[in-house]
């Protein structure tokens, strides 16, 4: 229990963290964190990644993201982690910053009902990871299973351009 | 069917009220409902009856596995046994739980895995007790090979032995040094003649595995053992499959269940159920995002596994069914699974009476309002009952059925 309040108050005083502090901020993710989180990207084609730091294919591909990212500055990332166990602050944040995703828009699943943290993302999903939404300025949204073809987010990001017009 | 759920919601709404007062807060990350070793604390709890009817439970909580019993089907509960004085990094993977198998002569037989490094590497330790659960002997690894190795089942063969089998990496060790690439997992066995003390040599079942998923084990008869795995199927495809020991120490051939299609490099950390039926049918039920089908699936085998039933689909497509079990009982066969509604995670039961042709119409046997186990079944011969281990509503042994 002592652990877990200090894990809270962890989050807590991170959030309170001025801007320029929060290169690799972790927001928690839970009930409604959603929401807020389609809600303040609307309009923006976002991409939205699902990972964890015991997930073995998520190792690779997270560098790779980190490089889009860094390529396409123009588009909105926000990187979830997801892992089914226990997610852990420390190594999240670790891996993240590694892979160059330290300034992305980064949450880590915190509430321990974790069924209904997915039913709000999407009700088919049980939690395998890695998993990206591709969610277009109209709302539209592409599910990746496993791991993204970074040519087919490249592809993806054209037609947004093009829809953008 | 009717009368049990009524049971069983009673059951629950006395319950509810003092445990929900309790969690309502503190919501916090933890899947459990508190630190400490006692049995409300679990994550995961694990039931096996002994021939005398007595109920054993091996569980999960505050970094330890502790054993108790009881007399009166769950309702109260011998003080329990810590299996080891320190604190463990068990192995919290979802479908990952202590194993615990109770013999005639009343020894009792316990595995489960541990990680053994930051890489999250595991290891399966086994321990025995012949002094009727009050003490446990010293932890020792199933195998002496420690690459990493999770997830084992164990299952007491009709002689008395201990089958035990297990999702094992260590063939990515020479793969890397000859510079392949190697995916997934092996599934290894063993057997144990001294009921749990020893296992003899560990052996290769089957190569190239998923390696996140629980499996199933079943006996087709005396010295048969029946695997059923995720496996790895050409293209990356992580459909099931099934083998039948010739005998404990010669596996059989992979035969798939369903060809789901369901390619993915991830770990959908999901495994199947098995079940046979003394008739010979086995019962298989399991989850699968795949390009042919999506969701929980049942089928039925007559021939050891060689043709199955086409896959049956389990519960609302719209409420996330999920963690299917199934077992043959003294009065037929029995489902399991769970649904979410948005609020409530809600354990659903369907039962057959013709060796898995047809099959009631589910009902809601319980549901709670928090995180919570696997549901299981479990029969001591009589009845089947539904364990499930809840976060808000503590540990629950619901009878199923009537046998009407």
């Amino acid at each position: 229990m002592k652990r877990l309040l200090a894990a809270i108050f962890l989050f807590a005083s991170l959030a309170a963290a001025p801007a320029a502090e929060t290169s690799s901020e972790l927001k928690p993710f839970v009930r409604g964190s959603w929401q807020e989180m389609l809600r303040s990207h609307k309009g923006r084609p976002t991409l939205v990644h699902f990972w964890g730091v015991t997930c073995g294919p998520c190792k690779i591909e997270l560098p790779l993201l980190g490089q889009f990212m860094k390529d396409h500055s123009e588009l909105d990332v926000v990187m979830i982690s997801a892992d089914l166990v226990p997610n852990l602050p420390g190594a999240a944040r670790a891996m993240l910053e590694k892979a160059g995703l330290g300034t992305a828009e980064n949450w880590l699943f915190s509430d321990g009902f974790v069924e209904r943290l997915r039913f709000e993302i999407d009700p088919a999903w049980q939690g395998e990871i890695p998993r990206t939404l591709l969610i277009a300025g109209d709302g539209t949204v592409t599910t990746i299973e496993g791991s993204a073809e970074i040519p087919d987010l490249e592809k993806w990001l054209v037609q947004q351009k093009v829809a953008a017009r | 069917m009717l009368r049990m759920s009524l049971l069983a919601t009673l059951a629950f709404s006395l319950c509810q009220t003092t445990a929900q007062a309790q969690m309502s807060h503190h919501q916090h990350a933890s899947e459990a409902a508190c630190e400490e070793v006692e049995l409300r604390c679990a994550s995961k709890v694990t039931p096996a009856f002994a021939s005398d009817g007595t109920l054993w439970l091996a569980w999960m909580a505050g970094g330890r596995i502790s054993v108790a019993s009881s007399k009166d089907l769950g309702r109260s509960v011998s003080t329990p046994v810590q299996v080891t004085q320190e604190k463990l990094n068990l192995d919290w993977g979802p479908d990952a739980r202590p194993q615990i198998v109770v013999e005639k002569t009343g020894g009792i037989a316990l595995a489960f895995s541990i990680f053994r490094d930051k890489a999250f590497n595991g290891q399966v330790l086994a321990t025995r007790s012949i002094d009727g659960g009050q003490s446990f002997a010293e932890l020792q690894p199933i195998t002496a090979n420690n690459e990493s190795l999770r997830f084992a089942a164990l299952g007491l063969d009709a002689d008395g032995s201990v089958f035990a089998a297990w999702i094992d990496k260590r063939n990515r060790v020479p793969a890397k040094q000859e510079g392949k690439k190697y995916e997934g997992a092996g599934v290894f066995f063993a057997s144990s003649k001294d009921g749990g003390a020893s296992y003899a040599e560990a052996r290769l079942a089957s190569d190239n595995t998923c390696e996140c998923c629980r499996l199933g084990l079943a006996f087709a008869g005396p010295g048969r053992p029946v695997v059923v795995f995720r496996n790895i199927f050409e293209g990356g495809v992580r459909d099931h499959a099934v083998m039948t020991f010739t005998d404990p120490a010669t596996p059989g051939e992979v035969r798939r269940v369903s060809n789901d299609d369901w390619q993915i490099s991830a770990c959908p950390h999901h495994g199947p159920s098995l079940s046979i039926s003394p008739a010979g049918t086995y019962h298989v039920a399991w989850y699968t995002s795949g390009k042919a089908r999506k969701g929980l699936f049942y089928a039925r085998s007559d021939d050891e596994g060689r043709t199955f039933s086409d896959p049956l689909p389990l519960g609302r497509s719209d409420r996330n069914p999920t963690r299917p079990y199934v077992l043959t009982g003294p009065h037929g066969t029995t489902m399991v699974w769970k649904e979410f509604d948005g609020e409530k995670t809600a354990v659903n039961a369907m039962i057959s009476h013709d060796e898995g042709r047809s099959w009631s119409k589910p009902v809601t046997i319980a549901s709670t309002t928090d995180t919570s186990d696997h549901p299981l079944l479990v029969s001591d011969g009589q009845a089947t009952y539904l364990s499930w281990m809840t976060k808000a509503d503590g540990y629950r042994l619901l009878p199923i059925g009537d046998g009407s």
